[in-house]
């Protein structure tokens, strides 16, 4: 059961939480990004863009696996890549919006239930007098860019939907063993769209750094036949060696 | 073929206007120019807010957005029609006619299978997931479904008075058609009996090489000019007024009807139709079996029993007068006649709005290259549309003919042979061994299918004697596996689609995708 409190510099001056991120959150098989982590994203997931299934809208989202609940970048329990997703990274920590609805007045809240939380072991949250630890700083960045870039990501979507430059996707994939799997409700950047786009919507979109964000997305399809490697690795019982990709930049 | 006006701006004029203009969208001397002339003293009608699943390929077609219509012509989904009362007026007797085809309806028949037993659930429920949707309250498809697809067939309830304006902006803003405002004095024909142009009020003159009638029911120029005489259908369908009212829904929450809810009254039936921001109820009745003030009295204690007893004292009752009748022909010289001015019938299958897409389709693909052969896309258009009419005809009779009520001479005076068209009786009889099927009917695209007939025949209790011979074994399998998947797609639609009044609500707030 998750047990979502609001953190306490009193209550939990003394709480531990593990950097690493608990399989049972990551145990899906996509997760929702913020444009802001394209450029690191890039070098190692496939990024997309899917329909949130409460408004309909458009938000990029990496894929991770080809069945539910499989997450083909965690490893034993541990992930095996230089960066994990803003939404792994957060864990287990939330924003709660205030009463009023004012989001820039939001409560970071805690799951109590995770087993990220510990009492020995881990990242301190507060120092003895009370003060966020450097940790808890950098968590609590993490959550605003969150909320800002799931701002930016629908400004983002919304364009590129108005401009027609967003297209379905179907992914038929055959494995080593044999099966199959067929990925649906993706979408992409239709390229035959963007080559006939006027100068003028081009440059638009330069200047809102949406173009680049694009490139970003476009580039990452090349990772598709990577997850197709560790899928069929896993299937033919060959442990993946270890992976140190190199970060960008 | 250039030059095209078409005269009226209600419902069907810019229907019309749209279908072609999508169509044919060169304009000016490199292709067609369409024009649309209204006067501003002939309010429109807007007749009934209730469509046919065409519409969404025509509106599809026309290129406005499906989110656009939704929110600014208060439009709501709907999935069918529900039937109460009118087999034998008792408070269980209910039936569905849902959009959704039949299970397996391309490759075969199920009919025949549900009938010999055990029917254990209505027709509609055994072979359709759809009434299941609607008696829970469901929407057609998902805020993820993009514009003008669904998991379930659908139409819309929309507001007449709102999609007029809708449509004609669009039409003058994206599709480039001219819009005057301007009343006719005048009829000017050539030699030949050709329209040759109109000539205004203001001294304006308008020519053209098509004119399309979209004048309502002054039927401007196939009435008045050509006289083409008007074939009343009183003798068949009685009903020729109508008490029609809005209603507030209760309260933000109150549940939107995905189907138009029809229920038979002493002399006549009452529409209830939920756009998202009010309801649109009506009783249709015939004249010669109940007065006026007894009909109002009717009307009354449907809504009071709906729980709109504080709401109908204060409400406004509008009258109507329904001639229900279509013209001889339509399609005369170089006249065309769509809509009101082509013919009306009592909207119980919401057949108007329909007939206006069918109508307007059947132009762009006729529309001849020269006047010379005009005459043979006429007399297709003719053909096509008289028997149209009356297929309509028989199908809305039929659903009196089955009616077993007794309560008023209303219903007895329905069933009398003299009333019922030949083609009706034929058909009748024909299916009191044989099931509505495919080939019983003529038109690539009709009006009323097999899956129409099927749906009100079982529905109402037509019982067929069975050609048990022409059964066969593999077949009955393959249907009762049909009827079975039908059950487990009622369970899993049912389990993730939302509320229509949820799902309207989303798209106010966020739109439907067009991918």
């Amino acid at each position: 059961m998750v047990n979502v409190v609001t953190l306490d510099s009193q209550a939990h001056r003394d709480l531990r939480v593990s950097r690493h991120t608990s399989p049972h959150v990551a145990q899906v098989d996509a997760v929702s990004v913020v444009p802001r982590e394209f450029q690191r994203l890039v070098a190692h997931y496939p990024i997309f863009f899917t329909k949130n299934v409460e408004s309909g809208r458009f938000e990029p989202a990496v894929l991770l696996g080809f069945q539910k609940k499989e997450n083909l970048f965690l490893v034993e329990g541990r992930w095996d890549v230089a960066y994990v997703p803003l939404q792994f990274q957060r864990q287990p920590f939330s924003l709660i919006p205030c009463p009023s609805g004012d989001q820039k007045t939001a409560d970071i809240g805690i799951d109590l239930s995770s087993p990220q939380v510990q009492a020995t072991d881990g990242e301190r949250l507060f120092h003895d007098d009370g003060q966020p630890s450097r940790y808890l700083q950098s968590i609590t960045s993490i959550l605003s860019a969150l909320v800002s870039g799931a701002g930016e990501g629908y400004a983002f979507t919304g364009r590129l939907a108005e401009l027609n430059l967003l297209e379905p996707v179907k992914i038929n994939i055959e494995f080593v063993d044999r099966s199959q799997a067929s990925l649906e409700g993706l979408y992409w950047i239709a390229p035959a769209v963007l080559k006939a786009l006027p100068a003028t919507q081009l440059a638009e979109l330069r200047d809102r750094e949406f173009l680049e964000w694009m490139y970003f997305q476009m580039a990452s399809m090349s990772h598709i036949s990577g997850l197709v490697a560790r899928k069929n690795s896993l299937l033919s019982g060959v442990t993946p060696s270890r992976r140190v990709d190199l970060e960008p930049g | 073929m250039r030059r095209i006006v078409i005269v009226g701006g209600g419902t069907a004029g810019w229907i019309v206007a749209g279908v072609l203009g999508s169509r044919f969208p060169r304009r000016g001397e490199q292709g067609v120019s369409i024009t649309l002339i209204e006067s501003r003293q002939q309010p429109p009608i807007g007749v009934g807010e209730g469509t046919w699943p065409t519409i969404r390929s025509t509106l599809k077609q026309i290129g406005v957005s499906e989110t656009d219509l939704l929110r600014e012509c208060d439009a709501s989904f709907k999935q069918g029609s529900q039937f109460s009362r009118w087999v034998d007026g008792s408070d269980a007797d209910l039936y569905w006619h849902p959009f959704t085809l039949p299970v397996s309806y391309i490759d075969r028949n199920v009919a025949p299978y549900w009938l010999e037993g055990p029917r254990r659930q209505s027709f509609a429920t055994s072979v359709c997931f759809q009434p299941e949707l609607c008696a829970n309250g469901l929407a057609p498809k998902q805020i993820t479904t993009p514009e003008y697809a669904g998991l379930a067939n659908y139409a819309y309830h929309l507001d007449a008075g709102k999609f007029v304006p809708f449509l004609q902006k669009h039409c003058v803003e994206k599709l480039g058609i001219r819009h005057v405002y301007d009343e006719i004095a005048r009829v000017e024909s050539d030699e030949a009996g050709f329209i040759s142009h109109l000539v205004t009020r203001s001294g304006n003159q308008l020519a053209g090489d098509l004119f399309v009638d979209c004048s309502g029911f002054t039927s401007l120029l196939i009435g008045r000019h050509f006289g083409v005489p008007f074939r009343a259908c009183k003798d068949v369908l009685f009903v020729d007024k109508a008490w029609a009212v809005q209603v507030p829904y209760a309260d933000e929450a109150a549940p939107i009807a995905s189907a138009t809810l029809s229920t038979a009254q002493s002399c006549g039936w009452v529409w209830d139709i939920g756009l998202s921001s009010r309801r649109g109820v009506g009783y249709v009745y015939s004249s010669s079996h109940v007065s006026d003030e007894k009909a109002l009295d009717e009307l009354r204690s449907y809504l009071s029993a709906r729980g709109d007893r504080s709401a109908a004292a204060e409400l406004s009752f509008r009258n109507i007068g329904i001639n229900s009748g279509y013209r001889q022909e339509y399609w005369t010289r170089n006249c065309v006649a769509v809509g009101l001015s082509a013919g009306f019938l009592e909207p119980l299958e919401a057949s108007a709005i329909v007939m206006i897409e069918l109508s307007a389709k059947s132009i762009a693909n006729l529309l001849p290259g020269s006047r010379e052969v005009m005459h043979h896309a006429a007399r297709i258009f003719n053909e096509t549309f008289r028997y149209r009419w009356e297929r309509i005809v028989d199908f809305l009779k039929l659903h009196y003919v089955l009616s077993r009520r007794t309560d008023s001479p209303f219903w007895v005076d329905n069933r009398r042979s003299e009333s019922i068209p030949d083609s009706l009786r034929a058909g009748l009889e024909y299916w009191r061994s044989h099931s509505p099927w495919h080939d019983d009917f003529a038109l690539r695209e009709e009006v009323f299918s097999a899956a129409s007939y099927q749906y009100v025949l079982y529905g109402m209790g037509f019982t067929p004697e069975n050609a048990n011979w022409l059964l066969s074994d593999t077949e009955r399998n393959l249907a009762l596996e049909s009827m079975n998947e039908t059950a487990r797609q009622a369970k899993a639609l049912v389990g993730v689609l939302p509320t229509n009044r949820d799902l309207l609500a989303r798209v106010r707030r966020y739109g439907l995708q067009k991918i």
